[in-house]
């Protein structure tokens, strides 16, 4: 435990033109000091691969969407931001969404579809700005969802690296 | 509260000092002595910190009765927590106190492990407390700031804020997110405090000291900082005791209590660090408990950097399929991890009971009562806000006093909207 002071003021500090002074002192050595000010758009916050920007659909090499419309991630949205309509395909994997939209006025960038897909088919893309002139216009489509995977290479590099832990699946 | 320990002044005198400072003289042959004045403060008055409303009836400048009106910003959180399920209200307790959404997050990570019977791994623990005390020193840089710009010194507004802007960038750098991290998990933490960063936080810590001394040059021998917050607002143990404040408030006033001492959580027992109190419990002994808590979680955190180092590559997230989602590269090629993905995800349930669990907050005990059915949805989730109950003790503080000290009392109790709505 530790009693805090109560500091009594001095003649000095009670005459307050030294202690304007002194604080005009602090003041002006910040003047010399290198600026913080960000020149925002100009000069771009710095993104680095576990930035979470705005998810993103994978799409493989062979230029086909890696999401298998299992509904994960709607499961697991907490702002009820992602509609998936499955439907079938005649690819390997069987099906594919017919619709995949995020809605990303709703979408507040927690990451937990990214945690939740069991195919690594959507990521959280270091992509940040969102602006445009409607609302439905913000609603995006497949179409404007899907990045190539070289793209997203980073962000699957860190979540791979993230999730190296227990080696050996656990028994339970 | 039987271990509470009394510090400093006896009663006595402390009712003497209160006494000793008369503001509600009023002058009776002013001509509008007795016409009394309603007047709103808020919601959108940028000294009520947020969107309070507080109704005062004023008696030329004094205060005669003061009514804080709360709910301007009720998002029914609360009931949000029923309907949402465990595992995706995280989010939600982002957005409670915005100032400290790690915080939070833990707070509500700790109800349900203890609901649950989780254990978290040390390492663990450690990033937790790491996360805890930088989100401890960012609410109370917004404190500082905001309580300082509010009196007049908007100088300290902008060096409060641009160290506020550095841990941003670190949390930013390395949980993604500036605020609403959502970084806590049931069983630990999303991933791991990578070696740069580790190096870059203690560096900022190193340096961080200094500019705490700097605010004191501004603040501390300051005559109107001093003027207008010493003898204002003289918050009694007893007083406390009734509106159930906690905290710096609480310490400040003299009592040693802080559940990081009294009843540890997350490994606090293994650290080394001081409980700063108060003497008289006024607007100034508020600020410089805070000031001396931010002293104290620098070197919390300095700590948990130290233990980060010797725990490198442990695990940080329990190993517990029933909560815990299995890491990536097992759900591919396992099938019983991809049903343990899929079951958490969509319907993690925890026992049926109920579990309470505080932690210190920068603004008080921060605590999440939830009962549990049993089912992937809880019964009730029930936040206990400390701001809530620091924006109680405004009419107890300021009825009687002059209008200005309103500022520096609704200051120095220190809440935010966000929490106190929820």
């Amino acid at each position: 435990m530790v009693i805090v002071k109560r500091k009594e003021l001095s003649l000095a500090e009670k005459l307050y033109l030294p202690e304007v002074l002194r604080g005009l002192s602090v003041t002006f050595r910040k003047m010399f000091e290198p600026k913080v000010t960000r020149q925002y758009p100009e000069e771009p916050l710095p993104k680095t691969e576990v930035t979470r920007g705005q998810p993103r659909l994978v799409v493989n090499e062979d230029d086909a969407i890696a999401c298998v419309s299992c509904g994960l991630c709607e499961a697991a949205c907490p702002a009820y931001a992602i509609t998936i309509d499955g439907g079938e395909t005649d690819r390997a994997i069987e099906r594919e969404p017919k619709r995949f939209d995020i809605d990303m006025l709703r979408c507040i960038l927690c990451g937990f579809c990214e945690e939740a897909c069991p195919k690594d088919a959507i990521y959280m893309s270091d992509e940040l700005e969102l602006a445009d002139y409607s609302r439905e216009a913000l609603i995006y489509d497949i179409e404007k969802l899907k990045r190539p995977k070289a793209a997203l290479q980073k962000r699957i590099d860190y979540v791979n690296r993230i999730n190296k832990r227990w080696q050996t699946p656990s028994s339970t | 509260m039987s271990t509470v320990q009394r510090t400093g002044v006896d009663d006595e005198t402390r009712t003497k000092r209160t006494f000793e400072y008369a503001p509600g003289v009023v002058d009776r042959d002013d001509p509008l002595h007795g016409e009394l004045l309603e007047l709103n403060m808020g919601p959108q008055h940028p000294a009520t910190h947020g969107v309070l409303r507080i109704q005062v009836l004023l008696d030329g400048e004094n205060m005669v009765k003061v009514e804080p009106d709360v709910g301007y910003l009720h998002r029914g959180k609360e009931k949000t927590c029923e309907s949402l399920g465990w595992r995706k209200f995280f989010v939600h307790t982002d957005r409670l106190d915005y100032l400290q959404p790690l915080m939070n997050n833990c707070a509500y990570a700790l109800a349900l492990e203890q609901l649950g019977g989780i254990q978290v791994p040390e390492r663990g623990q450690t990033i937790r407390v790491l996360l805890m005390e930088l989100s401890r020193i960012m609410a109370h840089l917004i404190y500082l700031g905001t309580t300082s710009i509010d009196l007049g010194a908007v100088t300290m507004f902008f060096f409060t804020f641009s160290e506020r802007e550095k841990i941003y960038a670190l949390l930013d750098a390395y949980t993604g997110h500036r605020m609403n991290n959502t970084y806590i998990r049931i069983g630990g933490v999303y991933a791991d405090v990578e070696e740069h960063a580790e190096r870059e936080i203690r560096a900022w810590l190193a340096q961080f000291p200094r500019k705490i001394d700097e605010f004191e040059t501004m603040l501390t021998g300051n005559r109107i900082w001093y003027d207008r917050n010493r003898n204002v607002g003289i918050l009694t143990p007893q007083m406390c005791k009734d509106w159930s404040l906690t905290g710096p408030n609480l310490r400040a006033s003299g009592v040693e209590w802080d559940l990081r001492k009294q009843q540890p959580y997350s490994g606090y027992e293994h650290y080394e660090f001081e409980v700063p109190v108060g003497t008289i419990g006024d607007c100034y002994d508020r600020y410089a408990v805070r000031i001396e808590e931010m002293r104290q979680s620098v070197r919390l955190a300095e700590q948990a950097l130290d233990r980060l180092a010797r725990t490198r590559g442990a695990e940080f997230l329990a190993d517990d399929r029933r909560y815990v989602l299995p890491p990536k590269s097992t759900v591919h090629t396992s099938m019983e991890e991809l049903i343990h993905q899929f079951k958490i995800v969509t319907d993690m349930s925890l026992p049926k009971g109920e579990a309470y669990h505080a932690v210190e907050a920068s603004k008080g005990e921060l605590g999440f009562f939830v009962a549990s059915d049993g089912t992937s949805h809880p019964l009730r989730c029930h936040i206990r806000a400390p701001g809530l109950m620091n924006v109680q003790a405004i009419p107890v503080l300021a009825e009687g006093r002059l209008f200005s000290d309103m500022v520096s009392i609704i200051g120095s109790l220190d809440f935010v909207m966000g929490e106190v709505d929820r």
